[in-house]
Formats: C-alpha cells, structure tokens, sequence
C-alpha cells in the first residue's frame, strides 16, 4: 500500500508563490521532498520512457513522518449557542427523507456531548428515535415502526421536565393503506436535566473520540426546537406549513445561503450554522412538486439538505511544510515528490501548475484539472462490473488502485454514487488525489500504456519538449477565474487528450480567445461535454448536475438539476444549446477502451487551406499504431456535425471508418434504439480531424480523439500524428493571420 | 441482469476467443463475453499490476469498498493474452460446470 499520499493547497501558482504541503506518511521515520518538473509520466516499457527534470531548490527535510486520517460525512454545524428553552422543557423537529434505513444509528439533531445531551436520531431498526443522556445516563424512546427509504417523514421528539416524558414520533407525510408507519411512544425520563446550552449538530452526533459520528444518509429539511412541550400532531401540522403556531425558538432555513455552506435560523436567536463536507444543497424538498424546476425559483421547495456519510471536501490536512517556487521557474508542470530512503516504493507526486507571470511563450497548454478533479480517485475498475465490457480486456490494477480500494476515504469522484446510490456532485482537490500523478495507470486507457487523464497528457508534454516547442502551462481553475484574460499574449491555445469538463467562463473563454483571432488546437475526445460549476467560496471544488441526457452512471434525480453554486442548469452543453461542434468543430460521438484505429485521409485533407497540415505526410492512412489501443482514433471520439454546430466552412480532414463493436452511440443520439447503433455497423461512430478559420484571424484543430495523444508518443515521437501535430502548433503560433 | 446463459453452441465462439481474445468479435463471441466480464463485483476476476505491461497476478475484486482485493495464489502472466484465455477458461468453468475442452 502506499506509505505516503499528499495533497496541496492549490493546484496553480505563479513562480516565487508559496505552496502548503500536507502530508501522510505511514511506516517510515521520514520522508524527504524535491520539485521535479515533470515531462512523460507513462512507465509503459513500449513507450517513450519516463522523464522528468530535477529542480534544484532546497525545499526542506528530511520530514519526520506522520498519519494524517481522513473523515468523510457531512453534517451541519450551529457553534453559537442561546437559552432556547427557559421553560426546561422542549421539542425538536425535524423532515426527513433517509435512503439507508436501518443501516446503523443515523444522527438526525443533536446537542451537547455523549455524557450531557440529546438526540433526535434512526435507530438501527430505521425507527424514530430519541436520547437524553444527563452524566452518561441515557433515556431513550423509539417510534416502534421502521421509516421506510426515500419516502418523507416528520419526526418530532419532545422532553417534559413536569412530567419527566421523553415521548418521540414519526409522522409519514404520505400514507398508503396497509402500510403503517406511523410510531409513536413516551417513557419515563425522570430525574434528566434539560440539554446544556450547547452547540447543536444536523445529520451527525459528537463521539466519544471527539469528532462527529453516526452520519445521516438522506435528506433533512428545517429542523426546529420550540420551548416547551407541544402536541407532536400540532407540530407536524406546522412543520408541513399548515399552522404557524407555535413559533420556533430556532427554525433552521436550509435554503437560505445556498450557493455556499452556510445557513440561517429565521427564529429569534439567530444561531446560523455551516454545512461540513459538502452534503448536496439544492435538491427537492418535502414540498416539491414537479412545478418549477430551478432552486431560485421556489427557495421553499428546495429547503432539504441530502447529506452521505462519505461526503467529503476539505481532508483539513495540516501544513507539513511549505514550498516557494524559484522566482526564475519556467511555466510548466511540476512535482513535489515525496520519497524515503527507508523504502524505494514510497513515493508520491504533489503535481501543481506553474504559469508565466511575464514573458509568455506563443504557446500555452491548458491542464484539463476540472476533469482530473471530476475523475479524482475514480473506482470505474472496482465498483462497476461492466467496465470490463467497455475495456474489452480484463482490467489491470496497480497499487495507487490497490489502496484506493482499502481506503475509500479518500472521497468519491464524479463517476461514483454514495453509499445509498445517489449520485456524487462534487468533487474536491483538498485531498490526496492518487490518480493526479505520473507514473499511475488507468482502467480505461485501451490496450498498451492504459493511462487516462493527467498520465495521459503527459505524452503531450513529452512530445513538446520532444520537438522543442517552448510553451507555458494554466489550469482549467485558472480559466474560470479569469476567464479569456487567461489567455492573454498567447497565439496558440492546446487542450489536454480528454478535457470533457467545462464551466461557463472556461467556455466562453475558449469562445472569447478564437473571436479575437487566437488559435485552438483540441487534442483529445469528448471534450466539453458537461458543464461543471466552480464555486465562488469554496476553492477548489467542483459540482456536476449529469442532467437527462449522456453517457453518465447516475442521474441527479428529480427536480436536482440546476447547480448549487451557480443556479445554472447542468448536463450536457448540447442540451444547454452550446454543442462542442459549435467551438470545436467535433463533439462526443462513442466511446469504447479496447482498440483504437486510424483515420483515413478525405478528399478534404487536399485543400490548399489544410497544406501545412500535411507538410511531409504521405500516404492516406494516419495514426494506424499508437500506446493507447493501437491507433490514433479511439477511447472516446468525436465527429463533426453541421447540424450540431460545425461551422459550414470547416474541413473534414480525416475520418476514422471501423471501430469494435465495444464503441456504441452516445444515448442523446440514441433516440430510438436498434441493434445497429456499433462501431462496425454505424458510420456516425468516427472521429473526425477538423480543421476550420474563425472571425479576426482564429483557427481550430481539433483530432475527435482521445487516442491522438498515445499515437503521438508513439515510436519515441517519432511519427506522422507527432508531425501532423507539430505542423499545425507551430502555425498556429505564427504572427500571420488566417483568411 | 443478464438473460443469456451459456452452452454448448458458444463452443465456435470459445474457440473465436482463443484466437484472439482482444478487437473485433463476432456477434455470437461478443454475447458470450458481455455475460462473462459483467455480473457481480464480489469475486471478480482483475489482473493486478507486477510490472507494468508485462507481469500481472490474477486477482479477484471483494466487491464492497473498503475491503483487500484478493490475489489467486500462484497464478501469473507474462502475456495479456494468455491472461484473457485463462480467465476465459476458468469463467467457462464456472458459468457451464464444465472445462473448456481446448
């Protein structure tokens, strides 16, 4: 397993910046720490070899190693506190919605500590469940019937100083007949003090270990506590909006503050709270009704919080040490690489994006990180039987998979569902990401070097500095944030082999570049084909609503479509009416991992306009070799479709024409299925190489493929893919305008 | 989920995969793997990484997160292939009773 992992504070900086380190080193003394800058990460023996450039800065160390944990759940936190209750007595309520019933004890409000508190919670028969603990002795009353998984529920727990009654109820929202699970029950709690004066936490309980515990998995939606006792049947009636007496000494507003983690108590105290770990926000709530379909719309209908006991944002890691990059360090992709020499297999790469600040290169290669991050420790291998069919070979796992595997605390990415089956939205970069280095291999990368994402690119890379191309790196992160002004003083933008996930302001930065007369070269498949949201205050995350349509492991769920942190619509960008075809000139066409194949020249590949194109090629057939499935056109492709967007003037240059039945049509196309929709049947399973001019002097280049770039850094670089690639970089970088 | 069970009138198609376990297949061949490589997790068979590209132990997910994946004692390739006839050859055993007779 692997005795160190890491992760940074950012995954983009300027030289002379700082950088934080944190570290977890298990089985060693110490660790030692030097920047590398990395230049081919695939250790295929068939491939180019590995390579990567020592830098000489002095970062430190040896470090004396520690175990940093992990804790996933999510929960939501209120550390102010008031005198709620000055009767003594109280009621606490609560809507839920659970989707692991009778899974354990499931925390639903809680207050004070194991010794002195109380807690609304699912017991582990999924009943309605109520504890008063007071010096350790703990009181507790159940409903008597089980919740029943994904239906909604109020549950109302009261405490009776006068009488000495903790009585617990739940209430379905909807009744069916012959189905009771309505519950209620009291028992003597004499001699118990009112709860102390004490924070208050949702979906979770404080431990014995001191950290939060017995994690709710499903919805919550506006706990309540009112002073006193009240009939359980009045309160329900008030939670479900039907009266508005009592009134609440605490009335906790999940909608509020919602494209954050933060959220409001609309009662007198105003105890406003956080949300830890990312549970989903802007998901349909008890009072949902198909109506509207856009959280901002109807805020009240989308007061439910779904909270997962393996949510995870920020790991919270502490500071190991901290790194400043040389003032002088040239734009590029770098390492911290973590080694001991108490053991050679211990090692981990920190891969960080360093631009240029001054002096930029014509060239800029953009690091597709939000797709790294939606892919970041992605299980396809070990939680999805099926991936073996699409793979068309046995999968292979090397030990960055063998410890994913044991440690699944190391957070979901978007290509999983939660432990109760819903689909993850989010997925952050605060935490050790074992598939974002060199060296690691894939699930799906097709036969040969099977790399994907960040290793994949990494041919790229090799092939630039192969051929001597200068050119300075910048991150999807940073596209977001700065939009087209990211690009400023470069001629010649190239992506990375499978940038498949973009936010609006890196689209419209893309749009904004080629309007001003820059060029695109898209090296890759089934790029920008979801759209993502970046957050605006929490860094470093990423959310995806896989809305209706494509190729996705899971749908968002009714009502769930639009995202949190941008209230914009999610899915495909061809749904939203912004098809790649329309950039790019390609778009997502099919997909399969077992062989890639090549492309044939068309007649359009003549055309005096595609001449320098082809400078030095010979011959009709182009990529029919490569580390990634044998061939230039593969894993996922792209074709070119005027009535999705290709512009009208653009060539089609070259055209794969036969690909294994594993490649099937995208569901979007699948309108109707027939068994004909395969890659030795269907001619719309192809990736297309288009060539196109914009507006102001812009071109596009765009290969449909994410296999282009193992044929590239096939036979040590040296072939026509890497030539054809060469020739188009280096014209794109020329001052001369296109006509 | 899935419906089709095997016999022997996959026999040419176990024979088709044998000559090349990897790339095109026949409809018939292509059927026959869809059943073999999907199903349940727990104890299905994965190749794990010696040396890259060239050395693997066979191995057999747990099917729960958290949980070793388990190596097949004394079981390991040199060639991807031959990887994919011998788990071919143990899945056929193990959907039909019987042993592969080639």
């Amino acid at each position: 397993m692997l005795k160190i992992t890491a992760y940074a504070d950012r995954i983009s900086c300027f030289p002379g910046e700082t950088v934080d380190i944190k570290v977890s080193a298990t089985g060693l003394r110490a660790y030692d720490a030097e920047l590398r800058r990395i230049i081919q990460g695939d250790i295929n023996p068939d491939g180019p070899g590995y390579r990567d450039e020592l830098i000489a800065v002095d970062l430190g160390g040896p470090f004396a190693a520690r175990e940093q944990t992990i804790r996933t759940g999510s929960y939501g936190l209120v550390d102010k506190t008031a005198r709620l209750c000055p009767s003594g007595s109280f009621t606490l309520a609560a809507l839920i919605w659970p989707t692991l019933p009778g899974r354990g004890r499931q925390a639903i409000i809680s207050t004070g500590t194991v010794q002195n508190g109380c807690s609304v919670f699912l017991d582990d028969n999924a009943m309605a469940s109520a504890t008063l603990t007071d010096n350790g002795r703990a009181t507790t009353a159940a409903s008597g019937t089980p919740c029943r998984e994904r239906a909604w529920y109020v549950v109302v727990a009261s405490y009776d100083t006068q009488s000495g009654r903790l009585a617990v109820s739940q209430t379905p929202v909807k009744s069916f007949p012959n189905v009771d699970d309505l519950g209620s029950s009291s028992v003597p709690a004499r001699g118990h003090a009112a709860p102390p004066q004490a924070p208050f936490l949702f979906g979770a309980v404080d431990t014995e270990e001191g950290f939060p515990g017995c994690f709710f998995n499903g919805k919550i939606e506006n706990p309540r506590i009112y002073d006193g006792v009240h009939p359980h049947e009045t309160i329900a009636e008030a939670m479900l909006g039907r009266t508005a007496t009592p009134a609440p000494a605490a009335d906790w507003d999940f909608a509020a503050g919602m494209r954050g983690d933060r959220f409001s108590d609309r009662g007198p105290h105003r105890l406003h709270g956080r949300f830890f770990n990312l549970p989903h926000r802007a998901v349909s709530g008890c009072g949902w009704n198909s109506g509207l379909h856009r959280w901002t719309e109807d805020p009240a209908s989308y007061a439910a919080v779904h909270f997962h006991d393996d949510d995870l944002y920020d790991a919270g890691w502490q500071t190991d040490f901290t790194m400043t990059l040389p003032p002088d360090l040239k734009s590029g992709v770098y390492a911290v690489r973590l080694f001991s020499h108490e053991d050679a297999q211990a090692e981990y790469f920190v891969v960080l994006a360093v631009r240029a600040r001054h002096g930029r290169n014509d060239v800029v290669f953009v690091l597709p990180t939000a797709s790294y991050m939606a892919y970041a420790n992605h299980r396809l291998g070990i939680d999805v039987s099926e991936t073996e069919i699409g793979a068309g070979q046995l999968l292979q796992l090397d030990r960055h998979h063998l410890h994913l595997q044991e440690h699944p605390e190391y957070g979901l990415s978007l290509y999983e569902v939660h432990n109760d089956g819903s689909g993850v939205f989010y997925s952050s970069r605060l935490r050790p990401i074992l598939d974002f280095q060199p060296k690691v291999q894939g699930f799906i990368g097709g036969s040969g070097s099977n790399i994907w994402q960040f290793n994949a690119d990494t041919h790229i890379l090799g092939f630039l500095e192969d051929r001597g191309i200068a050119y300075d790196v910048l991150t999807d992160e940073d596209l977001d944030r700065e939009g087209v002004a990211a690009f400023d003083g470069y001629r010649a933008v190239l992506t990375g082999s499978h940038p498949e996930y973009t936010s609006t302001r890196m689209l419209d930065a893309y749009q904004g570049f080629l309007a001003k007369g820059g060029r695109v070269a898209y090296l890759g498949g089934n790029g920008f084909y979801w759209r993502i949201a970046y957050s605006e205050t929490l860094p470093g995350v990423i959310e995806c609503r896989r809305a209706e349509s494509g190729i996705r492991g899971w749908e968002p769920g009714n009502g769930n479509y639009w995202h949190q942190f941008t209230d914009e619509l999610g899915g495909l960008w061809r749904r939203i009416g912004r098809a790649p075809q329309q950039v790019f000139g390609v778009g997502m066409t099919a997909q399969g991992f077992d062989l890639s194949s090549p492309y044939l020249r068309n007649t359009s590949s003549h055309d005096p306009r595609a001449a320098f194109i082809f400078d030095g090629i010979e011959g009709d057939i182009l990529g029919d070799f490569g580390l990634n499935g044998g061939g230039a056109a593969g894993n996922e492709i792209d074709r070119a479709d005027f009535s999705l967007g290709t512009p009208p003037h653009a060539l089609v240059l070259a055209s794969s024409r036969l690909h294994t039945d594993i490649y099937l049509m995208t569901p979007e196309d699948l309108l109707d299925p027939t068994p004909t929709w395969s890659g030795t049947q269907c001619d719309m399973i192809r990736a297309d190489m288009v060539f196109f001019e914009t507006q102001n002097g812009g071109a596009v280049f765009s290969t449909g493929s994410i296999a282009w770039a193992g044929a590239m850094a096939w036979n040590g670089f040296d072939n026509h893919i890497a030539t054809i690639t060469e020739n188009v970089i280096r014209r794109f970088a020329e001052k001369t305008a296109f006509g | 989920m899935a419906r089709y069970t095997l016999g022997d009138d996959d026999l040419p198609h176990a024979a088709e995969f044998m000559e090349s376990p990897i790339g095109y297949h026949s409809p018939g061949l292509q059927r026959v793997l869809n059943l073999m490589r999907g199903g349940a997790l727990d104890g299905k068979y994965v190749l794990v990484t010696i040396e890259p590209c060239r050395r693997w132990a066979l191995a057999r997910l747990p099917g729960r997160r958290g949980a070793p994946v388990s190596i097949v004692s004394g079981v390991e390739y040199t060639s991807q292939l031959d990887a994919e006839r011998d788990v071919f050859r143990r899945r056929w055993h193990e959907l039909t009773g019987k042993e592969l007779p080639f």
